[in-house]
């Protein structure tokens, strides 16, 4: 018996894959954002509710992933930006090899900004890098407010917690301060936005947020990109 | 249930590492798994042993080492930390 270390991540293949689609919108600049959260919690609601505030010039896309139906594709491509409805036929999160394969030719065409929505499960799409610049967790009122203390993974990964369908908090026994407290207490850096699908509620604070973001996604690329001329130039 | 897909991944793992030592088999395969990796660790036992037990791979031993975040561990640690290789033909002769 012989005992060889190997040292390597179990889903190497993947991050591989990850790390290409990474580098692919990374020179188009493009901002790629993960959402990751319950069914029911209101991802692809907020998704149509961001597409109808950014104008059909601002080059959005979308994967939108489920386990079978095409119907938030459909919900979604009433906006005006490109959609692909990806059905993973049972398997209960999206890998990267999903994304590669349904991003043919958006990259090419100056995306600026991706969204992938992840199927509605806060446990299993933790574990698999899509090549996103950041996971974005979304929480709804009707669910419990100890949801970051019993799926802390995908709390301590994701960038962002948007507490969604606040309107309902007259009707629910929902304490909005003890989530953030739970979702802070496993990551204390998390950015935490509260939003209303049905009244817009808190969208201006997501839409600016959204901002911010691609234009430090902007700037990092273009570091990126001036330090590779750079050694290329032997500067 | 995706620990069947991360079953699955070990084995990619495992295959690609044995072609490093064509003259052996895996025996035994060791990971490491955090507390945040969102890992049933029951449940990628009955996976891993599903796929493996009748297959050109088994029988292999699964162990893991599950760990929490501390000690400059970040906790989401989905890692295979070694095999245990066995000349080709062991099987056959221990079976």
């Amino acid at each position: 018996m012989n005992r060889v270390a190997v040292e390597k991540r179990v889903l190497s293949e993947n991050d591989a894959v990850a790390a290409g689609i990474r580098e692919t919108l990374g020179r188009a600049a493009a901002l790629s954002l993960n959402f990751i959260g319950s069914p029911g919690a209101g991802k692809t609601a907020l998704l149509e509710k961001t597409l109808e505030r950014l104008s059909t010039q601002d080059a959005v896309a979308v994967l939108t992933g489920d386990i079978q139906t095409d119907n938030d594709a459909r919900r979604l491509s009433r906006y005006g930006h490109p959609v692909r409805q990806i059905t993973t036929a049972g398997a209960c999160h999206l890998d990267a090899r999903m994304v590669e394969r349904h991003l043919d030719g958006w990259p090419e065409t100056g995306l600026a900004l991706l969204f992938i929505e992840n199927v509605g499960n806060l446990v299993c799409p933790t574990s698999y890098d899509l090549g996103e610049d950041a996971k974005i967790v979304v929480l709804s009122v009707t669910e419990g407010e100890d949801k970051p203390l019993k799926y802390p993974g995908i709390f301590r990964k994701a960038e962002l917690m948007i507490l969604n369908k606040v309107d309902l908090l007259p009707y629910v026994p929902f304490q909005p301060e003890l989530a953030r407290e739970n979702a802070r207490r496993i990551h204390p850096e998390i950015d935490i936005i509260e939003t209303s699908c049905t009244t817009g509620a808190g969208f201006d604070q997501w839409m600016n947020w959204l901002a911010a973001r691609a234009a430090r996604k902007k700037l990092t690329a273009t570091t990126e990109a001036v330090h590779a001329d750079c050694s290329r130039a032997d500067c | 249930m995706h620990e069947m897909g991360i079953a699955c991944s070990i084995l990619e793992a495992v295959d690609k590492e044995l072609r490093l030592y064509p003259e052996q088999r895996a025996s035994k395969v060791a990971l490491r798994i955090g507390e945040f990796a969102g890992v049933d660790t029951e449940s990628l036992r009955f996976c891993f042993e599903a796929i493996t037990i009748d297959s050109e791979f088994g029988p292999m031993e699964l162990e893991i080492e599950w760990c929490r975040a501390q000690d400059g561990r970040r906790g989401d640690e989905l890692e295979l930390a070694y095999l245990e290789l066995d000349d080709v033909g062991a099987k056959e002769m221990t079976a």
